[in-house]
């Protein structure tokens, strides 16, 4: 099976390629974080062995998205779309959507789905955001 | 927690700098001696009445600052560097500052030089994924931010350009700026697409140079024979790193706010009493959000401040004379330095055709990666 390329971030969701994202649920503060480290809580200061990982289902709001030109990170391949989404109640992240710009708009719900990429060579599964009647 | 203005006064006595540029062969020690000795010159002072010196870089290694000094002769003074990403400069003339203002020293020195290629970022290192490749890369942050502020207030491509086209423009006038053309807002929108609306002259250039701060005790002052009027007052120093997102603002422009806040209430001033300010515009949008944030403009009406002259040389408050990030450049460690440099011209009246008329306040004002954000006050006594 190929593997994930961030498997500290998202896990599949079944069989399909739907992804689900590993959240932080603090025991101290009862508050969720995104992502999950081995640090502890960031709300709350709470060390690792308060905070378990807890996947939950890839599904967001689409906020604002821009389409990138120029080649800012390693990993990326212009023309691509970045954008903000709203992974879970207030909890606001940078995500890569599939595709061109075209196919989206600010409120509409977007899902984590596996995506083919290359990294060093080797193909792997990367997280893009799709349109739900996609996925 | 001690205010700068429950201590003893400090002055900025000399200002000096090597001009920013792209990447060349020249070694960081003939820039940053040819900051510190215009800085010495400009305070009519000599090496060894400087008591400490902090200096500023991010990319040349460890020690920098004992190996430049020992070609200015070896006096033995107290030497720090500081790292603070792209607030490095204002980093160490915060502590120059703090060293004068505590009674600890009369004359100390905050020195910026920079080269660029050997810098390394701490959160590489932090073994934590992102969903976005792009999550730590500050332009796509605000690019993000433009796109949504041209949805909700109108803010239009153009209104990027008009900034970036003012600092270029006040950067062709400084001969230390790293860009010296001006430039038209259609020149700046024609420029190479990067992300969203924002073009590559809307961003500052990478590159290197120094600056230098000389600051001093009105006791030094008498001491050392420094003419009265030329003197800088530095009222406010505030430094503070940014908390967890909260609604859809960028948390560095939260903390820049607060920072702002925090610094005019130090110094005793209202954003109102501003008559000059630099700012990180690492990247166009900065310049439009920071207005507001800082209260030069209402909230939402930042553009309508920049296209009615407000923040131009001659108007309500100069931004940016210097050319900023953009214009004059971001060599990371100098660029607070050269903020401090800049300001400290406008406010005695040296700044020639980009002298602010009437200068009396002044604000330098710095985000560093992380977020860190750090501002100075500088008033003419
Ligand atoms: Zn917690």
């Amino acid at each position: 099976m190929t593997a994930l390329e961030k498997p500290d971030l998202y896990e599949i969701d079944g069989t399909g390629p739907a992804l689900k994202l590993i959240f932080g649920q603090c025991a101290a503060c009862k508050e969720q974080h995104f992502p999950h480290t081995g640090y502890g809580c960031p709300r709350c200061g709470a060390r690792p062995e308060q905070v378990t990982p807890e996947a939950r289902d890839g599904r967001a709001t689409l906020l604002t998205f821009i389409t990138l030109h120029a080649k800012l990170a390693p990993g990326i391949t212009p023309p691509c779309v970045v954008a903000e989404a709203e992974i879970a109640p207030g909890m606001i992240e940078e995500v890569m959507l599939s595709g061109s710009a075209a196919q989206y708009r600010d409120g509409m719900t977007i899902v984590a789905r596996a995506e083919e990429v290359e990294r060093n060579g080797e193909t792997v599964l990367a997280c893009r955001f799709a349109p739900e009647e996609e996925v | 927690m001690a205010r700068l203005s429950d201590m003893r006064p400090v002055y900025v006595i000399g200002v000096g700098m090597h001009p920013y540029q792209f990447a060349s062969e020249t070694l960081y020690i003939d820039m940053g001696l040819t900051a510190v000795r215009g800085a010495l010159e400009d305070a009519g002072i000599a090496f060894p009445e400087v008591e400490s010196a902090y200096v500023g870089c991010t990319g040349i290694g460890m020690a920098a600052g004992r190996i430049m000094f020992n070609h200015l002769g070896s006096t033995g003074l107290a030497c720090t560097q500081i790292e603070n990403a792209s607030a490095s400069g204002s980093s160490a003339f915060q502590l120059a500052v703090l060293e004068v203002a505590s009674g600890r020293r009369d004359v100390s020195l905050a020195v910026g030089v920079d080269k660029t290629g050997d810098q390394v970022r701490a959160v590489q290192k932090e073994k934590v994924n992102r969903l976005s490749d792009t999550a730590t890369i500050p332009l796509v942050k605000y690019a993000l931010m433009a796109e949504r502020l041209k949805k909700e207030k109108g803010l239009s491509a153009e209104d990027l350009a008009m900034v970036a086209a003012k600092n270029h423009t006040n950067a062709s006038k400084n001969p230390n700026a790293q860009f010296r053309k001006p430039r038209t807002v259609e020149q700046v929108l024609n420029s190479t697409l990067v992300a969203g609306t924002t073009t590559s002259l809307m961003c500052c250039p990478r590159g290197e140079g120094a600056a230098a701060a000389i600051v001093a005790s009105e006791d030094a002052i008498r001491r050392l024979g420094i003419a009265g009027g030329r003197p800088i007052r530095v009222k406010a120093s505030v430094l503070q790193s940014e908390q967890p997102q909260v609604g859809r603002e960028i948390p560095s422009v939260t903390l820049a706010q607060r920072v702002a806040e925090m610094a005019y209430d130090e110094a005793g001033i209202a954003a109102s009493d501003l008559d000059c300010v630099e700012l990180h515009d690492a990247f166009a949008i900065e310049e439009i959000l920071y207005t507001e944030t800082f209260g030069l403009a209402p909230k939402g009406a930042g553009q309508h401040f920049l296209r009615d002259g407000g923040s131009a040389i001659g108007g309500q408050c100069c931004v940016n004379s210097s050319g900023g990030l953009i214009g004059q450049g971001h060599p990371l460690g100098p660029t607070g330095l050269g903020q401090i440099h800049e300001l400290t011209r406008q406010l005695r009246g040296e700044n020639g055709d980009r002298q602010q008329p009437g200068a009396r306040v002044g604000m330098a004002h710095m985000i560093g990666l992380g977020s860190i954000s750090i501002a100075h006050i500088l008033t003419k006594d």
